[in-house]
C-alpha cells in the first residue's frame, strides 16, 4: 500500500501522509504506553516480584502485539476515515497540546519507573554481592586451613581416566618432598610406585573400585629415599546424583609415633627380661634350696660310710669317696648358679672405669697366672666418670675375663689377653675384653647371649645373659665379634655421668 | 661320756644322714624336724650343741636361737643352711652362734667346729 502510494504523488502525498500516520502511532502507543504503565505501576504497588513483573510485561508486550494487529487493521479504516479526519485536523491540534503534557507525564512515569527499577536492581545487585563476599571468604578460610594443616591432603579427580591429583595442600608437598610440578597432574600410585606397598596399594585401589573409603598405615618414600610412615585416609566426594567426582587423601606422618611406640615396646622388653632374669634368680634360688637338701643328706652319708668302714673295704672306699667328690660338684655347680643371680639391688655410685677394671684385674691376677695367661691393660686417658653398680660391673668384668680365659685354654701359644677403655663419644665409654682364642663358632652368635646357652662342658650358660642384663641396665650394651686374626672381642658400653640438668 | 648333739631341721633325710654321720664320730644325736619338737624336748639347761637349720617353715633358725638366748640358755649353737645369703656367717657370730656352715656340710669341718664350740 505504501509503495502504491509513493508511486502516485511521492512529494504530495508523502507530508501530510506521515503527519497523519505519526499522529495515529503517537497515539496509539500513548495509549499502549499508558495502559503498559498503568498495568506497571500496579505490580509495583502489589509488589509482586520481578520475574511476574517481566512476565506481566510479556503479556502485556503480547497484548500490545495484538494491539498493533488490530493498529494495522486500524489504518485500513483511517485510510477511508481520512477525510474526517482532515476536518477533525483541528481539534486534533487543540487535542496535541494535551498530548504534549501527557507525553511529559508519560515520560515522568517512565522516569520514575525506571528509577525503581534500577533501585530494585542495584538492591539485588548488592544483596548478590554480599553473598559472593561471604562465599569468598568462607572458600579462603577454608583454603588457608587446609594450607594450614600439618596433615598431607590432595584431592584426586575421579572422574578423569587415569585419577590424576589436581590439589595438595603445602604439608602434602612438605611430607613427601616432591613439587608442585612433580604431584599435581600425578597419579597417586604412580608417584609412590608400588615397590614398598604392593599389598597396601591393591588394597587402596580394591576399596576405591568398590566405592568405599580407605584407611590405613602405609611405609612410603620420600622423594629423596628417606623412608617414612604415614596413615592414609581416602574418603570419597560424590555429587547430587550419587557419583564420586574426587578422592580426598589425607596423610599423617606417623613416624614419631611409631618410633616412641617401639622405643616404648624395647623398654618394656628390657624390663620383662630384668623381671625374667629376676624371676629365673627366684626359681633357681628354690631349686638351689630343695637339691642342698638331699645333696647334704647324700654327703653326709657317704661320710659317714666311709668311717663306718675305716680301713676295711678299700675299693668300696674309693666308690664312696666317688659320690662324695660329685656330691661336692653339684654343691659347687648350685653355689656358683646363686653367685651369679645373687640378688641385690644395684647400688649406683661414681665410679672411674679404670680402677674398676684394675681392681678386678688385681683379683683374677692369681687365676690368670695359674693358667700361664698373660693379661694387658691399656687404658684410656682423663675418661669421664660413670654411675653404676661396682659389683655388678665388676661381675660383667670377672665373667667376660673367665670366658677369655677359658677360649685361650687349649691353646699354648695363644696367651695375651687385651682390656681396654676409650671414648666411643662424648657420651658413652667403651670397655673391650680381646682375646686370642678360639673365637665364636658362627652358629652360636646368635645363641650367645641366651640363658642356658653355654659351650663349655660344666658352663650354666647364664655368665653372659646376666652380664648383657647387667650392662642394659646400665644403660649400655654388650657385644661381641671375632677379631680378624683370631679369637673374639667383647665389649660393652656405659653412659658417662651426667650432672642434673645436662 | 659323749657329748650330746641336737639337730633340728625340716628335713628328715638331713636330720638322719647328720645323725648317722656324727654317730661314727661317737656323738650322742637327737634330731627334731621342728624348733617346737626341740623346744618341748629338750630343757633349755640341757647340755650339748644345736646344729640349727635356718630356713625352715613356722619358727625359723634366726628365731630359735633369739628363743634360746632369752631362756638364760648357754647353749653353742651352729646354724646350717643351704644359702648364705644375708650375710649368713657374720651374722650368725653377731646373734652369739659358734658359726655358720653351708649345705652340704663337710663332716670333718662340722666335727671341728662342734669339737672347738665345746671346748670354750
Amino acid at each position: 500500500m505504501k509503495k502504491k502510494i509513493i508511486a502516485v504523488t511521492p512529494k504530495k502525498m508523502k507530508k501530510p501522509l506521515l503527519k497523519k500516520i505519526s499522529r495515529i502511532n503517537l497515539e496509539g502507543q500513548i495509549r499502549l504506553l499508558t495502559r503498559d504503565l498503568n498495568v506497571i505501576k500496579r505490580q509495583l504497588k502489589r509488589g509482586v516480584s520481578r520475574e511476574k513483573l517481566s512476565k506481566e510485561k510479556f503479556r502485556g508486550e503480547v497484548t500490545q502485539g495484538v494491539n498493533r494487529e488490530k493498529l494495522g487493521a486500524d489504518r485500513e479504516k483511517q485510510g477511508a476515515d481520512r477525510e474526517r479526519l482532515g476536518a477533525d485536523r483541528e481539534k486534533q491540534g487543540a487535542n496535541r497540546e494535551k498530548l504534549g503534557a501527557g507525553r511529559e507525564r508519560l515520560a515522568e512515569e517512565q522516569f520514575r519507573l525506571q528509577t525503581d527499577e534500577i533501585e530494585l536492581k542495584d538492591g539485588q545487585l548488592r544483596e548478590g554481592a554480599d553473598r559472593e563476599k561471604l562465599a569468598e571468604e568462607q572458600i579462603h578460610i577454608r583454603t588457608k586451613a587446609m594450607e594450614a594443616t600439618f596433615d598431607g591432603i590432595f584431592i584426586i579427580d575421579a572422574l578423569k581416566p587415569d585419577f590424576p591429583i589436581i590439589y595438595a595442600n603445602p604439608s602434602f608437598y612438605h611430607l613427601t618432598g616432591f613439587t608442585k610440578n612433580e604431584v599435581i597432574g600425578k597419579n597417586y600410585f604412580l608417584l609412590y610406585g608400588v615397590v614398598d606397598n604392593l599389598h597396601a596399594l591393591e588394597e587402596i585401589k580394591q576399596a576405591l573400585l568398590q566405592g568405599r573409603s580407605f584407611q590405613g598405615e602405609l611405609l612410603n618414600s620420600k622423594k629423596n629415599g628417606e623412608k617414612f610412615w604415614s596413615l592414609l585416609r581416602i574418603t570419597l566426594v560424590r555429587d547430587k546424583n550419587g557419583t564420586v567426582t574426587h578422592y580426598v587423601g589425607n596423610k599423617t606422618d606417623t613416624t614419631l609415633m611409631k618410633q616412641r611406640n617401639l622405643e616404648i615396646e624395647e623398654q618394656r622388653e628390657e624390663l620383662l627380661h630384668v623381671t625374667r632374669v629376676g624371676k629365673l634368680a627366684e626359681f633357681v634360688s628354690s631349686l638351689a634350696h630343695e637339691i642342698s637338701q638331699p645333696l647334704t643328706a647324700i654327703l653326709s652319708y657317704a661320710q659317714a660310710a666311709q668311717r663306718m668302714l675305716k680301713d676295711r673295704e678299700p675299693q668300696l672306699q674309693e666308690v664312696l669317696q666317688y659320690i662324695i667328690n660329685d656330691d661336692q660338684r653339684a654343691a659347687e655347680v648350685i653355689r656358683r648358679l646363686r653367685y651369679l643371680l645373687k640378688k641385690s639391688k644395684p647400688t649406683f655410685e661414681l665410679l672411674d672405669i679404670n680402677t674398676l677394671i684394675k681392681d678386678t684385674i688385681t683379683l683374677m691376677m692369681p687365676h690368670i697366672t695359674a693358667k700361664n695367661k698373660v693379661i694387658k691393660f691399656e687404658s684410656g686417658s682423663n675418661l669421664p666418670s660413670i654411675q653404676g653398680d661396682r659389683i655388678q660391673l665388676q661381675q660383667v668384668l670377672l665373667n667376660l675375663i673367665s670366658n677369655s680365659l677359658e677360649a685361650m685354654e687349649s691353646s699354648n701359644d695363644s696367651r695375651e689377653l687385651v682390656i681396654s677403655t676409650c671414648l666411643k663419644d662424648a657420651g658413652t665409654i667403651m670397655v673391650k675384653v680381646k682375646d686370642s682364642g678360639c673365637g665364636i663358632p658362627e652358629e652360636n652368635k646368635l645363641k650367645l647371649f641366651g640363658h642356658f646357652f653355654t659351650s663349655k662342658p660344666d658352663g650354666l650358660g647364664m655368665g653372659l645373659s646376666i652380664s648383657r642384663s647387667i650392662v642394659e641396665a646400665h644403660g649400655g650394651r654388650l657385644e661381641a665379634e671375632n677379631n680378624p686374626d683370631r679369637g673374639a672381642t667383647f665389649y660393652f658400653t656405659v653412659p658417662v655421668y651426667m650432672k642434673k640438668g645436662q | 661320756m659323749s657329748a650330746n648333739i641336737y639337730i633340728v631341721d625340716d628335713d628328715e633325710s638331713v636330720c638322719r644322714a647328720l645323725k648317722t654321720l656324727l654317730m661314727t664320730y661317737d656323738f650322742e644325736v637327737k634330731t627334731f624336724n621342728s624348733a617346737q619338737g626341740f623346744f618341748d624336748n629338750v630343757a633349755h639347761d640341757a647340755p650339748g650343741c644345736l646344729l640349727l637349720d635356718i630356713h625352715m617353715p613356722g619358727t625359723d633358725g634366726w628365731e630359735v636361737q633369739r628363743k634360746i638366748l632369752a631362756s638364760g640358755s648357754t647353749r653353742p649353737v651352729i646354724f646350717i643352711s643351704a644359702e648364705k645369703k644375708d650375710n649368713a656367717s657374720v651374722r650368725a657370730l653377731q646373734v652369739g652362734a659358734v658359726g655358720f656352715l653351708q649345705k652340704p656340710v663337710n663332716g670333718q669341718t662340722l666335727v671341728d667346729m662342734i669339737n672347738g664350740a665345746s671346748k670354750n
